[in-house]
């Protein structure tokens, strides 16, 4: 099922849409309300893996894939240490190699391949390039410098969006409050009569306002998004014909003579001699005739079978109906 | 020789766990048929003790006696040192995994189909003096040729008794009635065709309904769409053990909520969704309603569309992960010139 849900509890995200999935190191998920109970010393095991764990470490689970998390967390580790740039190679395909060992380690990591040995080969490198690593981490990278001056960017966008759309609101009102104060100017100084300059007025109001629509729906995010709907829907197949629906009651084998219906019930005077339902029975949908329409098909149901016939009557309940259909 | 208990259904896969019982897909070597084998767990020591858990019972003694295209049918029970196993019709897919595929577009021909489907199976368990008490999408399973049947029988009984109290506390509470809500000890089909309105609105949004948080959140969002019920409408109503009086909320137009609904879906919708639980309407005066005998047709199920097998999708799913580790032997590496980008 492509459902995420507690594999604990089994709730999913559809029965709760409140649902909050936590995962810890190990990759397993858990919902909140299991964390609670499972932790509620703080620290406790897996109940998939066994793993030990503490409560602090569970963070929301932002991936529908609790593996991927578990493979983030490796991938974070590891490239603390890994954090050589292209420059540091003398050739591309040393530096490919390099990121090769680097997607080994992480899937031997969160596989569980080789754990011991790979665990060693990171202590290794660690060792024999100690000071670059250093060197590496101190410095901030030319990729993340570009990163900051592009949100800049982005950032001083928007704010001259905002102020532009602001403007633009500004003077629609202007235009809508002279448009108001030239109308009643008019009404009051004009020779036409009342009706035409209110219908005038209105036709060139309509016209604007359409011009402003057609001004702002023409926006698009500068990072390339466009707004609006995409007009892709399939044109469904008119094929299907089906036959149509006729009602036909259900009939019922009595085996036994036809017991009085519902409508008898009420009109022939059955309800006289049972107990009436209480308030709180009619309020909850009973109603004596129910009860009286059951006990009357239950004493007719069955009286013309004999055990010679059905030598049985324990196998042929009377409810063991056979329908029409 | 006859070949009977586990020996006769071999276990093909596992389709799913719930809270009282797993289910296998299996084959049956006597028919050659494929069935769907629910094992039912034993639980804690302590329920344990009391022996067979009793919704499972339930289930065997009320399915023995019901035959229906709309049901799900009882093939076997068997069982095996203390486990009992129960042998069904094996069903495809269900409602809610219908409901929630947002590949498929749902028309008004199929709803017709599901609720029309949804109501003979009703019908008939009505007239036999059953009630299901736990209806909802989940629990109204499709097999691969469109036919719709009622399963899960843990919480149904008989009923039509005055003299024994029912339990309130049944029914998921999204799909649950309002007198049910109030506590009602004694309660009717209502409760059942309650929820098909519920799931026929389900169908139309592609969302639960009333999806209430608390039993108490649950009347009040009810109130909220459907107003909330007088005197007159509902006489007696402070007589439930559990009333409570709500805020006043006006009754929402069913046109309103479901645009796309044509009148006499709307007018079902009336008629299942009443709150007077003596004013909602029974299965077979649901179905003598106009919308069913009137165009479109109901599509026929050979047509219903079918969701993409989840099965299929986790293969999917497995083999991307495994193509996620790189061929370290590097076969092609001497012509490797462009830059890996992972």
């Amino acid at each position: 099922m492509d459902e995420q849900g507690c594999p604990r509890c089994k709730t999913t995200k559809y029965r709760n849409p409140s649902l909050k999935l936590l995962v810890n190191v190990c990759g397993h998920s858990l919902c909140e309300s299991c964390v609670d109970l499972l932790f509620v010393k703080g620290s406790g095991v897996c109940p998939e893996c066994n793993t030990s764990l503490r409560r602090t470490n569970f963070r929301l689970q932002l991936f529908e894939d609790p593996f991927v998390e578990k493979e983030i967390d490796i991938r974070r580790k590891v490239l603390r240490d890994y954090n050589k740039k292209e420059e540091d190679f003398a050739t591309l395909e040393d530096y490919n190699d390099y990121l090769e060992t680097i997607e080994t380690i992480v899937y031997n990591l969160s596989n569980h391949i080789n754990i011991d040995e790979t665990k060693r080969m990171i202590e290794q490198y660690k060792k024999d390039n100690r000071e670059q690593i250093k060197k590496n981490q101190s410095k901030l990278s030319k990729d993340e410098e570009m990163l900051e001056s592009l949100i800049e960017q982005e950032q001083q966008e928007t704010l001259m969006r905002k102020a532009m759309i602001k403007q633009d609101e500004q003077r629609e009102k202007a235009a809508k409050r002279k448009h108001k104060d030239d109308l009643i100017d008019d009404l009051m100084f004009s020779e036409l009569s009342a009706q035409a300059i209110i219908t005038s007025y209105r036709e060139s109001a309509k016209q604007e306002e359409e011009e402003f629509k057609a001004k702002s729906a023409a926006t698009a995010f500068s990072t390339g998004i466009k707004i609006g709907h995409q007009n892709n829907v399939v044109p469904m197949s008119r094929t299907e014909q089906g036959v149509m629906y006729r009602y036909c009651p259900l009939v019922m084998e009595w085996c036994g003579p036809d017991p009085p219906s519902m409508d008898d019930i009420y009109s022939d005077g059955y309800l006289k001699n049972i107990r009436l339902a209480s308030d709180a029975e009619k309020a909850g949908g009973f109603r004596e005739a129910i009860a009286c329409h059951r006990a009357l098909q239950e004493a007719f149901c069955g009286l013309f079978s004999y055990p010679t016939i059905s030598p049985s009557p324990l196998k042929q309940p009377a409810l063991a109906a056979s329908m029409s259909h | 020789m006859t070949v009977e208990g586990t020996a006769r259904y071999e276990k093909i896969d596992f389709l799913g766990e719930g809270q009282f019982a797993t289910v296998y897909k299996a084959k049956d070597v006597v028919t050659d048929n494929i069935v769907a084998v629910k094992k039912i767990k034993l639980g804690s020591r302590s329920e344990a003790a009391d022996g067979i858990n009793r919704t499972a019972l339930r289930e065997i003694k009320l399915l023995q006696e019901l035959r229906h295209e709309n049901i799900i049918g009882l093939l076997d029970v068997f069982g095996q040192k203390s486990n009992v196993s129960i042998v069904f019709d094996f069903m495809e897919t269900d409602l809610e995994v219908v409901i929630r595929d947002t590949n498929i577009i749902m028309t008004a021909p199929h709803i017709k189909s599901y609720i029309l489907q949804t109501l003979l199976g009703l019908e008939y368990l009505h007239v036999n003096w059953v009630l299901h008490r736990d209806m909802k999408p989940n629990n109204l399973l499709i097999n691969e040729k469109g036919v719709l049947k009622i399963g899960d029988f843990g919480l149904a009984r008989f009923y039509g008794s005055p003299s024994r109290p029912y339990s309130h506390q049944v029914v998921t509470r999204w799909y649950r009635c309002p007198e049910l809500l109030f506590g009602a000890r004694s309660y009717g089909d209502g409760v059942d065709i309650w929820a098909v309105g519920c799931i026929a609105a389900e169908l139309l949004i592609r969302a639960p309904f009333l999806p209430g948080d608390t039993d108490l959140d649950q009347l009040n969002r009810i109130f909220q769409v459907l107003g909330t019920p007088t005197e007159a409408d509902w006489p007696d109503m402070k007589c439930l053990p559990d009333y409570v009086t709500f805020k006043e909320f006006p009754r929402h137009p069913m046109k309103e909520i479901f645009t796309a609904a044509s009148d006499d879906l709307l007018d079902v919708l009336d008629m299942t969704l009443a709150i007077n639980p003596a004013r909602r309407c029974s299965a077979s005066q649901a179905l003598q309603m106009s919308y069913f005998s009137s165009k479109p047709a109901p599509t026929p199920g050979s047509q219903l569309p079918f969701p993409k097998s989840n099965k299929i999708v986790d293969k999917e799913k497995e083999a991307k992960r495994l193509s996620l580790k790189r061929k370290q032997n590097g076969s092609d590496a001497g012509g490797m010139k462009k830059r890996l980008v992972f």
